[in-house]
């Protein structure tokens, strides 16, 4: 079994079309048991990932306020096959 | 003699080095810089109206222009492939095995949408983002079109164009009302994002507005693959949707040359300082539209506003003088609902885009754009949108 991965997407300064964008690209990259850390300053990104999350079955783990911008961890789970 | 090198003739790299061979004009005249621009294509294309195309029947070829038509005379214009970039020999390679040597290189290669990186869909989509011969493809297939299921998917991010796919949603309502056969037609918008439109305040205008039209969106929905066959799309998740006719943004990737040459990540984008736009590691060389990883929309606008501030960068450094200027992350690309009004997505790096209702005036807005593109391209209308995009609180950083 592959070993799980760790990725930080370093989105701060991403408004339009948003920080979801390079979470995306990293999930379709990713496999289950991977951990994708997104770094964003836009203020809707904590309430897009959750919603994503909820809608999509992957788990937000930890939501971090930093200087400046917002630390929010994903496990990917919910990918089939 | 200073060298400067522009790759790619589409909106950024025509009007870079149009803006360089103007600036830098009397330093070619005397023999002491020169501007050249490399461009694997003879023609330009004006790329906003393959939606024209796809969904009002506009003619393709009314978009299309000889690129050397586009360029100052004291540009030369080189049609070959560029096929190797050394950053550090500062030197490029083209297709016919020509070498050319820089001190100076902008590059504006653009991206690619490509069908094929998604399983199923080159053979099963339409879309407008691969050409506006391919766009009319769609007008023909929506005029053959009399009952079912219509469903857009956006198959990758990030993308040409953000409001492209939504305002494809409401030409396709606005299409099938006029044929008076809209009850007939299901209409359905498959999008990664959480909303209608990838920025919150914008998609709070337009959802509505399609919840009218009676345009169902998913949202969240990241394409796995298609069953042409069983004429279904598949998400990452298990998700399945049916179709009949199926329009699709492709995903898109850098340039075959930024992958080739090494100097993007994975997919090909070139990384950029998002203020000079110089690449990075690089001062002697720039990056502009598509073409970076900047975290902003790859648009027109963009690719406009980053070529005069690179122009200026780099002919400042030809000429010896300081004063490099940096890029605010302005956008402002309209998006058109239908019935004849628009709205502007308009935002920089530190101020999110904001909610604006549609207009007929901003319709007009949105046209008259289009019919300045030619003249545009030319340099000669910069110091109008200078004033148009002006912003208050200076570069954005």
């Amino acid at each position: 079994m592959a070993q799980a991965g760790r990725r930080i997407i370093d989105s701060r300064g991403s408004f339009c079309p948003g920080p979801l964008t390079d979470l995306f690209k990293a999930y379709r990259e990713a496999k289950n048991g991977d951990i994708l850390e997104l770094w964003a300053t836009d203020p809707a990104a904590k309430s897009d990932v959750q919603a994503w999350a909820r809608k999509t079955g992957n788990v937000v783990e930890e939501i971090v306020e930093e200087q400046g911008y917002t630390r929010i961890v994903v496990r990917v789970t919910a990918k089939s096959g | 003699m200073k060298n400067v090198l522009v790759l790619g003739g589409g909106t950024g790299g025509t009007l870079a080095a149009n803006l360089l061979a103007r600036r830098l004009a009397k330093q070619i005249r005397e023999g002491r810089a020169s501007v050249m621009l490399l461009s694997d294509s003879t023609e330009h294309v004006f790329q906003p109206a393959n939606l024209e195309v796809a969904f009002h029947g506009a003619d393709p070829s009314k978009y299309v222009r000889k690129q050397q038509s586009l360029l100052k005379g004291n540009v030369k214009f080189l049609a070959e492939k560029a096929e190797r970039i050394s950053l550090q020999d500062r030197k490029v390679v083209t297709d016919t095995g020509r070498e050319i040597d820089y001190e100076y290189v902008v590059i504006a290669t653009g991206s690619v949408a490509d069908p094929s990186l998604t399983p199923g869909l080159a053979e099963s989509s339409y879309n407008f983002h691969t050409g506006p011969w391919n766009a009319a493809k769609i007008w023909n297939a929506l005029n053959r079109f009399e009952r079912g299921k219509v469903v857009l998917v956006i198959a990758g991010v990030p993308h040409k164009c953000p409001p492209a796919p939504t305002e494809a949603m409401f030409l396709l309502d606005d299409y099938f009302r006029k044929r008076g056969i809209r009850e007939k037609v299901e209409l359905t918008f498959l999008t990664p994002y959480p909303h209608a439109y990838p920025a919150k305040p914008i998609a709070e205008v337009v959802e509505p507005l399609l919840e009218k039209r009676n345009v169902n969106v998913m949202t969240f929905f990241n394409i796995d693959g298609v069953d042409p066959a069983k004429g279904r799309v598949y998400s990452m998740e298990g998700d399945e949707v049916g179709y009949d006719l199926l329009i699709a943004v492709p995903p898109h990737r850098g340039s075959p040359v930024a992958i080739a040459s090494e100097i993007g990540d994975r997919e090909g984008w070139i990384p950029a300082d998002k203020h000079t736009m110089q690449v990075k590691d690089y001062d002697d060389a720039f990056a502009v539209g598509d073409a970076t990883n900047i975290p902003i929309s790859k648009s027109g606008v963009v690719a406009h506003l980053q070529a005069g501030i690179v122009a200026h960068n780099v002919a400042s450094m030809v000429l010896g003088v300081d004063g490099l200027k940096r890029y605010n992350g302005r956008i402002n690309c309209p998006l058109e609902v239908g019935g004849g009004k628009a709205l502007f997505v308009s935002g920089t790096y530190t101020r999110p885009p904001s909610p604006m209702q549609p207009t007929r005036i901003r319709y007009w807005m949105k046209k008259s754009f289009a019919s300045l593109y030619w003249q545009m391209l030319k340099g000669r209308l910069e110091p109008l949108f200078d004033l148009y995009f002006r912003e208050e609180n200076g570069d954005g950083s």
